[in-house]
């Protein structure tokens, strides 16, 4: 086989490989609009509180918000996002919240939770905030003791859920 | 006496390649907050180590050991054993590229053994997504922005390692290897 055509089936294959990806994906995402909840689009991320959907958390809503962004001390990598501070005031009224209210942060695919006071999620230099990860999902990142390692982040968050204490 | 595969210096250069990987990614750190973004440095080394070392496996050495040099240093965002399949899994797709394409040198065909690798580390990733359950993208088109990167980088570290051999040939680094050998 000539070297121009080894070099177009290596192009065909490249382009077969991400076509099957992004087919599947879509694949994926059909099934996960079938089983969650109808006022949800895949990709969002819902705001429970006793069992109750009070929002959904998308990509639009957020478009308008600054995008905040600090190094983190264990890696020295650049966490760059949308403050859970500012992301709640987009919701609610924020001013009814007590700082005792309760924010449990939880991905499904890793296992992980953490919850959050809102006095914590409301001091700014905490920078609680949503990086987007390199696939597209949101990864809770912080400067408090208790979330501010790699560890500690929650990584792929795909649920909030709202909690009085 | 059967004589080995690899004979021990080429192991110890592989091995060299490896770390060097480990120690890029720890070390430079690009100001680029784009989803593999640090395949430009990973794939110039690989393209790089499988001309040091021309032969089938090579490739595939070096991304073994660097994942699980890697695996011990607690290096990747989604668990060792997702490290070390996908370290691995840029070597084995180097591999099967250049059984493809032959040799590095050629800049087209080192451009598009950088893309095939690197695609290799993003496959395993997704899967391991996919597998596991993890959300759909938040952002519209986040997953298509995050192929795109990484087609891109790639791309430009098969470029940077194809011109990283042309000048050591030019320098007769090969030349000066082979004595060595």
């Amino acid at each position: 086989m000539s070297q121009k055509k080894r070099i177009i089936l290596a192009v065909g294959l490249i382009i077969v490989l991400v076509a099957v990806v992004l087919g599947l994906e879509s694949l994926r995402a059909k099934i996960i609009a079938k089983d969650r909840d109808v006022s949800l689009n895949p990709g969002d991320i819902p705001v429970y509180k006793d069992g109750e959907l009070l929002a959904a958390v998308n990509s639009e809503d957020l478009a308008d918000l600054q995008m905040v962004q600090f190094t983190d001390a264990e890696q020295g990598k650049v966490q760059e996002g949308w403050l859970i501070l500012n992301i709640m005031e987009k919701y609610f009224e924020t001013r009814h919240f007590s700082d005792s209210l309760q924010f449990v942060f939880s991905s499904s695919s890793r296992n992980k939770s953490i919850a959050l006071s809102w006095e914590e999620i409301a001091e700014p230099e905490n920078m609680v905030m949503f990086d987007l990860s390199g696939r597209g999902t949101l990864k809770l990142v912080s400067k408090l003791e208790k979330l501010d390692v790699r560890d500690e982040w929650v990584q792929d968050v795909d649920r909030i859920e709202i909690i009085e204490p | 006496m059967k004589k080995k595969y690899f004979s021990t210096f080429q192991l110890i250069v592989l091995t060299l390649f490896s770390a060097l990987i480990v120690a890029a990614k720890i070390a430079l750190r690009l100001p680029i907050q784009l989803p593999g973004h640090s395949g430009l440095f990973w794939m110039a080394i690989m393209i790089v180590a499988t001309r040091v070392v021309p032969k089938k496996g090579a490739a595939s050495f070096v991304g073994i050991v660097s994942g699980i040099m890697a695996t011990f240093m607690g290096l990747g965002d989604f668990g060792s054993l997702n490290t070390l399949i996908s370290y691995s899994a840029i070597g084995i797709g180097v591999d099967l590229a250049l059984l493809l394409l032959g040799n590095p040198e050629n800049l087209v065909v080192a451009t598009l053994v950088g893309i095939i690798g690197h695609f290799a580390k993003f496959l395993v990733k997704w899967a391991f997504g996919a597998i596991s359950g993890a959300p759909l993208g938040f952002v519209a088109l986040g997953l298509a922005r995050s192929i795109i990167s990484y087609l891109v980088f790639g791309a430009l570290g098969g470029l940077l390692g194809g011109l990283t051999l042309l000048a050591l040939k030019k320098a007769g680094f090969f030349a000066y290897l082979a004595e060595k050998k």
